[in-house]
């Protein structure tokens, strides 16, 4: 009976870890236990290495991903469960019901037994599919990731590790995640690597904290470090809760109502298609100079289709009118995925790109790519390749180098998708300051917050039409008071 | 991949996919070696009829399957007919030279690579991946790691492409629309970078995700489908057996031409 009561203890002492492309260590003698049952939340900026904790907590590194390390003692449970970032790239199947069959065969289940169990283990996710066979690429990325889940209960895992497994959620498919993981973990020991934390930290109850060189700073209650290290948090760009509150201290947003108005855009009787249906469409809109448009509306309701369509990247019919003189060029679009985007091999080069191809002056573009480099704080990497850049000075240089010839409008498909707070709150000012010397700035969003702060006017999209179109200053005000919600505390607001 | 195969529900679905597969390579063989034009002709219309009575794909897309197959058989017969040698030449202009022997010859390429492309559309139309890679391993023995590597490469396809509609996009916005050559060349390269950056990652991700779910590529294992044998696999071995013998007896009851032996000629 002793072996059963002696509490469980895992981790690793002394880990010492490379990467190959870096010449410097990577954790220098780092120690981190944890016991069964416990639910802790790893913090630290990005790139500081808490996926690679994770990843050699578990084993995968260096079992599945070989990486140069040491460790004096590593403890690995037997039994875990590994959930992974990308929605997409978890799968080996096709079907829904032949991704959990694959981890069940891996674990020699009879075949006999195989459907019940299956359907067992959708339930437990709450993905009660009519028929589990399913296309998984039919699913939406939140019905995904809740699928990995099912398919890593299908392991019967005493430890579940989940790396970001949020983070490229939209606000619906976050909430529902982390219900399902509330459900299923109470009687599991859960390690969580995650940045936007206000809907973990109900179900977690210890915190480690890293620095930029993967040391722990803090590691305690969540109250003691949440309490104790602020400065880190915003430092190192957490989604802690009442971030936004600080931030919009600095930043007033927009909350004075826009007169005197130019129109800049005119769409007239709009349809957009996709394979020859009609996925979006509008009988009339107006917009105008300087305005702050934020696009809004479930996932699939058909927003980047309305901006791809006004951006003549889709087929398109109707009137599309914009109101620019003929040297103002075109307005400038923003991908949500930055890679996409990049058509050169340098930093700098891909900031002229735009400007070389209008055969401007070489000298005026040296100028103007150091001018922004210096703004949006890419100097250092002005000559590495835009591949080699992190997610954030990726997210940069693609909004750089489209705003870099000062366009009238731009427009950008969320622009602040899997930032971490630092780095989205660095994109808003941004994008504040250029509305003020008149650029005008649509975007398509999931992030209240910058619905409610900053958007002069907001349209919301459902089922490929556009429902409603609020004057943000007056509407909103008003829509909020009816109800009943305080407009000055911030939450998840979902329309 | 499911959605392009339109009716999943007709006979050569059910038939075994290893033994399909072993008996259409087996088909290639016999057709590499026949060198009578006649039996060419014959064996081209029994399997255009039996693809299209038992062809998974839609009447749309099979139309223009079957164009395609015919325009890329008729090119490359081309080649011998143009240039072939022989004696009994029926027109001449410059290099090109086009004689009965040459057109023997190159109307016969041209019905080999007819049939072969039939062949593997009769193959590819009617076999789902997930029941053919699961006969693989479980009739032919094939290592698992090749058969669910496979797998999970089929379901990167439809995210590729996806994939090359937004960098085509992207590059459009971009400004990257030039013509010429170099401009070409240098989108290519764009293209090639940007989605070989993606998969590579992607494929590196998926490895890790399923040794995660602990994949082992030497343990034994279940299987979630057992893939058997019916009487479907009868009826198949003897719909192949007629029509290749079908297509000998025609050639020797109609005649079609009188080139029984093209390479002698």
């Amino acid at each position: 009976m002793s072996l059963i009561n002696k509490p469980v203890r895992w981790g690793v002492d002394r880990l010492r870890l490379a990467f190959p492309e870096k010449k410097s260590m990577f954790f220098k003698d780092l120690t981190f236990h944890y016991q069964k049952g416990e639910k802790i939340l790893l913090l630290g900026p990005s790139g500081c290495g808490k996926s690679t904790l994770l990843q050699v907590l578990s084993g995968l590194v260096p079992g599945s991903v070989e990486l140069p390390m040491k460790a004096e003692k590593l403890d690995v449970p037997e039994s875990w469960g590994f959930i992974f970032q990308d929605p997409d790239t978890q799968f080996c199947m096709p079907y829904a019901d032949e991704e959990i069959a694959f981890v069940l065969e891996n674990r020699r289940i009879e075949r006999g037994k195989m459907p019940g169990l299956i359907r067992h283990y959708l339930n437990l996710v709450g993905l009660s599919l009519d028929d589990p066979h399913r296309l998984i690429s039919s699913l939406s990325g939140g019905m995904k990731q809740r699928l990995a889940i099912a398919s890593i209960l299908a392991l019967e895992p005493d430890v579940l590790f989940l790396d970001e497994p949020t983070a490229l959620l939209d606000p619906d498919g976050t909430t529902q995640l982390w219900q399902t993981v509330r459900r299923i973990g109470a009687d599991r020991t859960v390690l969580i690597v995650e940045h936007k934390i206000d809907q973990v930290l109900g179900f977690i109850d210890r915190i480690v904290l890293f620095d930029d060189k993967g040391r722990i700073i803090a590691d305690g209650s969540k109250q003691n470090v949440l309490s104790e290290h602020r400065k880190e948090l915003d430092k190192y760009g957490i989604w802690y809760p009442g971030v936004w509150d600080r931030f919009e201290a600095e930043n007033p947003g927009n909350r004075e109502k826009l007169t005197g108005l130019k129109p800049l855009l005119e769409l007239d009787n709009f349809r957009v298609y996709r394979n020859k249906e009609i996925k979006f469409s509008l009988s009339h809109l107006t917009v105008y100079q300087g305005e702050w448009i934020a696009i809004i509306g479930e996932n699939g309701a058909g927003k980047s289709t309305m901006v791809e369509g006004i951006m003549d990247l889709l087929r398109r019919r109707g009137k599309v009118c914009w109101r620019l003189a003929k040297d103002d060029g075109q307005a400038a679009f923003v991908f949500q995925n930055p890679e996409y985007q990049f058509v050169t091999d340098r930093v700098d080069e891909e900031l002229g790109f735009s400007l070389t191809l209008k055969k401007k002056d070489s000298q005026m573009i040296h100028e103007q790519v150091n001018r922004v480099l210096e703004q949006f704080s890419l100097s250092e990497q002005r000559d590495q390749h835009p591949f080699q850049l992190s997610v954030g000075q990726k997210k940069r240089l693609s909004v750089a180098s489209a705003l870099i010839d000062h366009p009238k409008a731009v427009i950008l498909d969320e622009p602040t998708f899997g930032q971490d707070a630092r780095n989205t709150f660095a994109l808003l000012d941004l994008f504040q300051s250029l509305r003020k010397d008149g650029t005008t700035v649509i975007m398509v969003t999931h992030e209240m917050e910058i619905v409610r702060h900053f958007a002069t006017r907001v349209l919301k999209i459902e089922n490929g039409r556009l429902v409603e179109d609020l004057d943000q200053v007056t509407d909103l005000r008003r829509k909020e008071e009816e109800n009943g919600r305080d407009p000055g505390k911030h939450g998840q607001v979902v329309f | 991949m499911g959605e392009i195969q339109g009716n999943t529900d007709k006979w050569f679905f059910k038939i075994n996919p290893s033994f399909k597969f072993l008996i259409i390579d087996a088909l290639f063989i016999v057709y590499l070696v026949v060198s009578n034009l006649n039996t060419m002709i014959w064996a081209a219309c029994l399997f255009l009829i039996l693809y299209l009575a038992v062809n998974g794909f839609s009447a749309r897309l099979s139309f223009w399957l079957i164009i395609l197959t015919l325009w890329v058989s008729v090119f490359s017969s081309t080649a011998m007919i143009f240039f072939g040698q022989g004696t009994h030449v029926l027109f001449r202009w410059y290099l090109v030279v086009i004689s009965e022997e040459s057109l023997a010859r190159g109307t016969l390429i041209g019905l080999r690579t007819f049939i072969f492309s039939l062949l593997g559309l009769i193959m590819a139309s009617t076999s789902r991946p997930v029941p053919f890679f699961y006969s693989l391993m479980q009739q032919l023995r094939v290592p698992v790691k090749y058969a669910y590597g496979c797998l999970a490469a089929f379901r990167m396809l439809p995210m590729m492409a996806e994939e090359f509609v937004h960098i085509r996009q992207a590059m459009k916005v971009r400004g990257l629309r030039q013509k010429g050559i170099k401009a070409m060349y240098e989108r290519i390269k764009r293209y090639a970078l940007a989605m070989l950056a993606q998969s590579i990652r992607r494929a590196q991700r998926t490895a890790v995700a399923m040794e995660a779910k602990r994949f082992s590529m030497t343990e034994s294992r279940t299987y979630y489908y057992e893939i058997g044998w019916s009487r479907m696999d009868l009826l198949f071995s003897g719909v192949i057996v007629a029509v290749v013998i079908g297509g000998f007896l025609l050639s020797g009851w109609f005649p079609l031409t009188p080139y029984t032996h093209v390479i002698d000629h």
